[in-house]
């Protein structure tokens, strides 16, 4: 029994590193720039898509990394055409955009590559499990599982020592003092902007390795990133990066028990949330009003 | 509220004559520009959801892209009641409203100390519950293929039986007369205190706050109001299709309704009955001619959000005010 | 009894110390200044009093009562009315709009989906009596975001007035106005303390609307309390003058 439960607990924790992936650069864009961008499932299909186009002239490799470059570069051009136009406005206004662009995204897929579902060749070692044991951990949940450390500890890097990271984090905070100070507050928000897109990106390039490629699959994964921002706490990305495992781990170990909740599970957990702690795990408090 | 000049109370008038002038005329002059009733009568139920939206969204200024949530168990509601309980169409609409709306009002409560963008999204998420409940909770919802087989059943007067079942243009004018009486409560409601009370937190929360208001309670009551009017255009909903399906739960359905009530005008009245004019006409339209005609109407509505706010209504408005 | 007696508040922000124990006693129908440098705090000691923050330490008492951790909307029940320093209105709608939901929210009807016709003519009453209190009524019926500085200040004023306070708060009330304007609210707000009988606070860097109103000031400086009198003794004081000094007068 235990043992089932650490299968089902490693499992969550390699489903929520893929989740977190996902809502880290959803949290990104909403911290800075308080945009809600339902677009980023458009965006993460959008680079699935974009890899498969590019394995056949630049292999696998090539693709998982050429791919969240463009699809970035794809992200810059929308924010700085279409979502720098209402920063201005009511929140509201960015967020029915984002809506919009959505639509496009997705039927633009549909119109590019067509409706129905294209493979994503992986190399074949990583399709391996590694052990008979862990059967279940294939080499690519791992490889995802590396892929998404190394983006998380790459994006603290730049975080924490870079000064454009600096900057978003400032930003993040108080937005009207950064401006004061003189820096460029449009250019920071593309740049955070594509940050969050490379990272959407970047998801898609292993989703279609696991799950293979629609045009549709964008929409059913952006819910559990917006939980896990939820759960985590809006406004923290370390929020977020737990949020996003323990939605993961929610998620496992309910498929034990009860495999048809597995997926309503996150909703429980975070109408849990929302009774208790409703600013989430790392959320801010706000003012007494 | 205010004392408008005469003017403007004619124009009005008119305008409003109009309107229920081609709402009861319907039937007759659609066929005559390819329409058919049964879409007329799709229009006025989507568009009755999109108003309820527009009710908090509009006029309170708070945006849920859950509403979608309450309209699909006004759906199921009323499916399940005309299916398990009673052949009565009445009853069913009664049942699907009470459910969503009290649904929505426990939940609103939950989580009308937060809003904005976080608001919007929590309501998402709880539309999702919803969703995956219908889906999987086969046994009583059908799945995925939905509740069925009920059938909207004719209604018994005092004095004549209404077959709105086989006869499109009874079920019409049943539909139209359902939409009146909502509309009706709707127009009422946002001309008392409460109405203009709503507007206050609209248009500057923070005054509304200090002349005592009492924000988060008025906006519950706002949204849990907004969650009984969606149900009510829900069961409708389930009568013009017969079938109820875990789709009309999903927030791309609720997206929908945001896009009909921003296309049309989300701060007036009626806007977001033309919203659904367009909506539904585009759909219908665009889709017998491409299978993508969701990228056109994506495009449109980027297009209405970024240089028109205030909708296609408020662009004509503007355009006779000049 | 005393009607307002704030009791060593002070107010962290983290490490920054923005209110630093300040008291402050005034007394019904005084009409108070609160000078200072730009960051001496006096927003936030304001904030404190109406309940939009919580202090960090002290009480806070109205009319004899602990109001300390009342929610906003609480106090403007209790009586305390206030301005804000960038005019909050609603600027979309007309001044007569404006002036009716207050009166609306202040006799408690807020909620109602219907008003008797008796109810109406009351609340239209006092809304035209508020118009004409505030010399607005060749413009009641245009939308305040589209008055002069002046003009939607006093519907700002006449708003908080419609709510009956016993005590009102007024955060820079000539901010940004020209001679003309800040000697009409100056007026007003003389007007309303004479015949409405009503207990003043102002915060003010005009200092000809200060020594013109203020039966007493109280200067801070950087969060702390730095002196209090008369105009004629503030005027005297040398820390006053010291910590203005560079600062336009």
């Amino acid at each position: 029994m235990t043992q089932l439960l650490v299968f089902n607990i490693t499992n969550g924790l390699i489903i929520g590193a893929f989740y977190v992936l996902m809502a880290i650069g959803l949290s990104l864009i909403l911290n800075l720039s308080n945009v809600i961008n339902f677009a980023h499932g458009g965006f993460l299909v959008v680079g699935g898509y974009i890899a498969y186009t590019l394995e056949p002239y630049l292999g696998f490799w090539g693709a998982l990394i050429a791919s969240p470059f463009l699809t970035a570069i794809i992200g810059l051009a929308v924010e700085s055409f279409l979502i720098s136009r209402v920063y201005s406005r009511d929140p509201l206004y960015s967020l029915l955009l984002t809506f919009g662009l959505a639509f496009i995204l997705e039927d633009g897929t549909r119109s590019i590559w067509g409706a129905n579902g294209k493979p994503f060749t992986v190399p074949a070692f990583l399709s391996q499990p590694l052990s008979n044991e862990f059967f279940f951990i294939t080499g690519y949940r791992l490889f995802m599982v590396a892929v998404v450390t190394i983006a998380v500890a790459l994006l603290f890097i730049l975080l924490r020592f870079t000064r454009a990271g600096i900057r978003i984090r400032a930003g993040t905070l108080d937005l009207e003092t950064v401006s004061a100070v003189g820096i460029n507050v449009r250019a920071l928000r593309s740049l955070n902007f594509a940050v969050g897109i490379f990272l959407a990106g970047l998801s898609g390039v292993l989703a279609g390795g696991q799950l293979g490629l629609e045009p549709t699959m964008g929409a059913g994964l952006l819910m559990p990133s917006f939980v896990a921002i939820i759960v985590g706490g809006v406004g923290s990305l370390a929020g977020t990066l737990v949020g996003g495992l323990l939605i993961g781990v929610a998620s496992g170990v309910t498929a034990v028990f009860f495999p048809a909740a597995s997926e309503a599970v996150i909703y429980v957990l975070m109408a849990v949330v929302l009774l208790v702690r409703p600013r989430g795990l790392f959320g801010e408090e706000g003012m007494l009003t | 509220m205010k004392e408008p000049p005469k003017q403007g109370i004619d124009r009005r008038l008119i305008a409003l004559a109009a309107i229920w002038a081609a709402l009861l005329l319907a039937p007759a002059w659609m066929p005559l520009i390819g329409g058919y009733t049964a879409l007329g009568t799709r229009v006025l139920v989507l568009g009755l959801a999109a108003m309820s939206l527009n009710f908090l969204l509009g006029f309170t200024g708070v945006l849920s892209f859950g509403h979608a949530a309450w309209f699909g168990l006004g759906a199921y509601g009323c499916g399940l009641i005309l299916k398990y309980v009673a052949l009565s169409t009445p009853l069913g609409v009664l049942a699907g409203t009470l459910l969503g709306g009290v649904m929505g009002g426990l939940l609103g409560a939950l989580i009308v100390r937060r809003r904005g963008v976080y608001f919007a999204m929590v309501t998402i998420a709880f539309g999702q519950v919803f969703y995956y409940v219908a889906f999987q909770w086969s046994s009583l919802t059908g799945g995925d293929d939905g509740l069925r087989p009920f059938y909207r059943q004719p209604l018994h007067l005092g004095f004549a039986n209404v077959d709105i079942l086989n006869n499109a243009t009874s079920f019409y004018y049943f539909v139209l007369f359902c939409f009146a009486l909502a509309v009706a409560a709707m127009a009422f409601i946002l001309r008392s205190p409460f109405g203009r009370t709503m507007v206050a937190i609209r248009e500057n929360e923070r005054r509304a706050r200090f002349l005592g208001i009492p924000i988060e309670f008025h906006i519950w009551i706002a949204f849990t109001l907004s969650c009984f009017f969606v149900a009510y255009a829900g069961t409708l909903y389930a009568l013009v299709n017969n079938f109820a399906d875990p789709r009309g739960l999903h927030y791309s359905q609720s997206g929908d309704f945001v896009m009909m009530a921003v296309m049309g005008g989300m701060r007036s009245f009626w806007g977001p009955l033309l919203g659904a004019v367009v909506f539904v006409v585009l759909q219908d339209y665009v889709s017998s001619i491409t299978i993508n005609w969701q990228i056109y109407i994506g495009i449109m509505f980027v297009v209405v959000v970024l240089f028109f706010p205030r909708g296609i209504l408020g662009a004509i408005r503007r355009r006779v005010a000049a | 009894m005393s009607l307002l007696q704030v009791k060593s508040v002070s107010k962290h922000f983290g490490s920054l110390v923005a209110v630093n124990n300040i008291s402050m006693t005034v007394e019904p129908g005084e009409l108070r200044a609160i000078i200072g440098p730009n960051g001496a705090g006096k927003t936030t000691f304001f904030n404190l009093i109406t309940g939009f923050f919580r202090p960090t330490a002290g009480r806070i008492l109205f009319e004899g009562q602990d109001v300390t951790d009342l929610l906003p909307a609480r106090r403007v029940w209790r009586g305390i009315a206030r301005t804000f320093q960038v005019t909050e209105v609603f600027p979309e709608l007309t001044v007569r709009e404006n002036l009716r939901i207050a009166v609306e929210a202040a006799s408690g009807l807020r909620l109602r989906a219907w008003l008797s016709q008796s109810d109406d003519e009351k609340i239209r009453a006092r809304v035209r009596e508020l118009i004409d209190m505030g010399g607005l009524a060749a413009k009641a019926d245009r939308q305040v975001g589209e008055l002069s500085h002046g003009d939607q200040r006093a519907s700002e004023i006449m708003m908080a007035l419609a709510l009956k306070p016993r005590l009102l708060l007024l955060d820079e009330p000539t901010a940004g106005m020209g001679d003309q304007e800040t000697y009409e609210i100056t007026q007003l707000i003389r007007r309303l303390h004479r015949d409405s009988k009503l207990t003043i606070v102002l915060i003010e860097h005009d200092m000809r609307v200060v020594f013109h109103l203020a039966d007493r000031i109280m200067v801070l400086d950087q969060g702390k309390f730095l002196a209090e009198g008369t105009p004629a003794e503030i005027a005297a004081n040398k820390a006053v003058q010291t910590a203005y000094l560079g600062q336009a007068a």
